[in-house]
């Protein structure tokens, strides 16, 4: 059950990191900030669910075998997932001007859209000799989860829009 | 066809208008004073002019060609706020180093030239970061005019600048502008710049206030233009 | 041929700029003769664990020191707004950036090169018989540090806590093309030649290069000018 669960998460935080590059390309190209809003919260929702995908693989691991980490090759990708991922809302927290955060996380988007499969490659390799095993026994779990992330999504979205209504009215308060 | 045509143009930080519905041009051979209070967007508006940035609407031409083809690059020369020269490397290194980004044919002559038209040629091999003030700031000019550039767009350049540079940059922009060079200048110290132009344009609050030929009154009382068109007038 | 003369320019003068003031490469280098010696307190250098992890170790301590040198890259743009006149110069945006890719590259290679004689010494392992396949391994993992490490210093450039922000973007990135480079310097800083499995590690290698270098080229306007 919870490897079913790990497998659904990561399935939906590999849909979601799609559809932030997606977005940040379409953003990159309109200049349309509702792109921008859709991969922050594409990346956050399929951050989350990774960081749950990875916790509940490591109790699984735990309950099966006694050992927190075994360096399953799939969990371990999941991590490095997580890794490459959680520097995007760091660097958004580090820009303050609203075009240049936007341009410059959909720049990171698009190079770790690309990372993913080198590094699924390359940790399945190293562990579990160049054999590549999926994450192939979400089942029926994959519905719920991806529901639950694509609502969760879309009100993150409608959120981070309120948000940046919000900042505009004001600055033009401010300056009157 | 104008110089430098600025069409409809809005500028954002994010959801805030920077700049709104600016219109203006400025014609081959005159120099345009861009005057404001700070915040106004002088600065923003001369380096979307540059091509530093982009417009979110409407259009920035010179010679009705965007600012970012390498063409209209070449022929722009542009000082900022900072000296835009290189610390560790000598007087005569940095402009070598623009005159072969230019394509100069022949950069190290052009340098030498420039150096000597700026009072520096004693001081060519000299490392930048030993300069004194006034000879950073007569290189960053040098830098500037090196490549012949045909319009120039110079943000806030008589701020700072000791006596010798002052006159020394006065000299090249009244040459230029006898030489058809079109310029467009922003400014906080209007005696200087009103002496120079030709043209002059009141920015409040990211809005063009006023956009017209310099006029005698603007000449004698540099004040005038804030009071005439500037907010609380 | 004009653009060749034109990255030649950005990288001679990056590389003229930093031998005069020599601050990223005296700490690079600093810095990767610490983590060795540092490092060589851990390990006793007879045991067959030793030879396991060398190649590991050998691509921690050039991608730390490394970094040192990529975050200077764009930085050293900054005082007196000099990035201003190199993006207003008629040159293209990737011209500027491989002319900055080319400087870092040889400036970190030039520290890896004097780390590995060093590390030879201290851990006792013999690389010079395969020193040309280990050089090889050398140019395409630096390629790779470089590569990303000169992207990110540029979209890095004008944002507080750079020095955090940088390395905490590439190093997750680069991790394919780390682990590569572990695994076949590994074998080839012992006097191994690189066994017949590995093979698909140098592809991996190789193909990050070739896919990270057209993605920032792509990139490198945007990045730029915004």
């Amino acid at each position: 059950m919870l490897a079913a669960l790990f497998d659904s998460s990561v399935w939906t935080a590999m849909a979601a990191a799609a559809v932030a590059a997606v977005a940040s390309v379409l953003f990159l190209r309109s200049r349309n900030f509702l792109y921008d809003s859709l991969a922050l919260a594409a990346t956050e929702i399929g951050l989350l669910l990774l960081a749950c995908g990875i916790v509940a693989g490591a109790i699984g691991s735990r309950l099966a075998g006694g050992l927190w980490w075994t360096w399953d090759s799939r969990l371990t990708t999941a991590l490095i997932g997580f890794l490459l991922y959680a520097p995007y809302l760091m660097l958004r927290r580090a820009i303050e001007e609203p075009t240049r955060r936007a341009a410059s996380a959909a720049v990171v988007c698009i190079f770790a859209l690309f990372d993913i499969p080198l590094i699924a490659l390359t940790v399945n390799w190293w562990l579990a000799r160049r054999t590549v095993s999926l994450p192939v026994s979400a089942g029926w779990t994959i519905l719920p989860v991806s529901l639950l992330g694509a609502g969760c999504a879309w009100i993150r979205l409608r959120q981070e829009q309120q948000r940046r209504a919000q900042d505009a009215e004001r600055r033009t308060a401010q300056e009157i | 066809m104008s110089a430098v045509a600025v069409e409809g143009v809005w500028k954002y930080y994010g959801d805030y208008p920077a700049l709104r519905d600016i219109r203006l041009e400025a014609a081959e051979g005159t120099c345009l004073a861009l005057i404001g209070r700070n915040g106004a967007g002088k600065t923003t508006l001369l380096r979307a002019i540059a091509g530093f940035s982009s417009a979110q609407r409407g259009k920035i031409k010179i010679f009705g060609k965007e600012p970012r083809e390498a063409e209209t690059r070449r022929q722009m020369g542009f000082i900022g706020h900072g000296i835009s020269v290189y610390d560790e490397l000598s007087a005569l290194e940095n402009l070598t180093l623009f005159g072969k980004l230019y394509g100069l044919p022949n950069p190290k002559k052009s340098a030498n030239e420039w150096l000597e038209r700026t009072g520096l040629e004693r001081v060519r091999d000299g490392l930048v970061r030993e300069f004194s003030r006034g000879m950073r700031q007569r290189l960053a000019v040098a830098r500037a005019f090196l490549h012949e550039p045909t319009v120039l767009l110079l943000d806030e350049p008589f701020t700072a600048l000791d006596d010798r540079a002052i006159a020394v940059l006065q000299r090249l922009l009244r040459e230029g502008l006898a030489a058809g060079k079109t310029i467009v200048m922003s400014t906080h110290q209007l005696r200087e710049a009103l002496e120079l132009a030709t043209h002059v344009a009141l920015l409040t609050r990211g809005q063009l206030a006023f956009h017209g030929a310099r006029t005698q009154e603007m000449a004698d009382d540099p004040g005038y233009v804030y009071a005439r068109y500037g907010e609380g007038a | 041929m004009k653009y060749v003369r034109q990255v030649a320019t950005v990288a001679m003068k990056d590389v003229r700029a930093e031998l005069r003031t020599k601050e990223a490469i005296n700490a690079s280098l600093a810095f990767a003769l610490m983590i060795l010696l540092l490092f060589s307190y851990t390990f006793d250098p007879e045991q067959e664990m030793m030879r396991q992890v060398s190649g590991g170790l050998l691509w921690i301590v050039f991608a730390f020191a490394g970094t040192l040198t990529l975050n200077r890259s764009f930085a050293r743009e900054l005082p007196n707004d000099c990035l201003d006149a190199l993006i207003a110069a008629p040159i293209p945006g990737s011209a500027l950036f491989l002319g900055k890719c080319f400087a870092s590259f040889v400036l970190v290679l030039a520290v890896e090169l004097v780390s590995l004689p060093v590390f030879g010494i201290f851990y006792r392992v013999h690389w010079t018989p395969q020193f040309p396949a280990l050089f090889g391994v050398l140019l395409l993992g630096t390629w790779a540090l470089t590569i990303i490490g000169t992207i990110f210093s540029a979209l890095t450039v004008n944002i507080k806590l750079r020095e955090v922000m940088l390395p905490m973007l590439t190093y997750p990135i680069l991790m394919p093309a780390l682990m590569s480079a572990m695994r076949l310097t590994t074998s080839l800083v012992n006097g191994q030649p690189i066994p017949e499995d590995d093979f698909a590690w140098l592809k991996m290698l190789i193909g990050f290069d070739v896919v990270f270098t057209a993605v920032s080229l792509a990139l490198v306007e945007t990045v730029l000018v915004g």
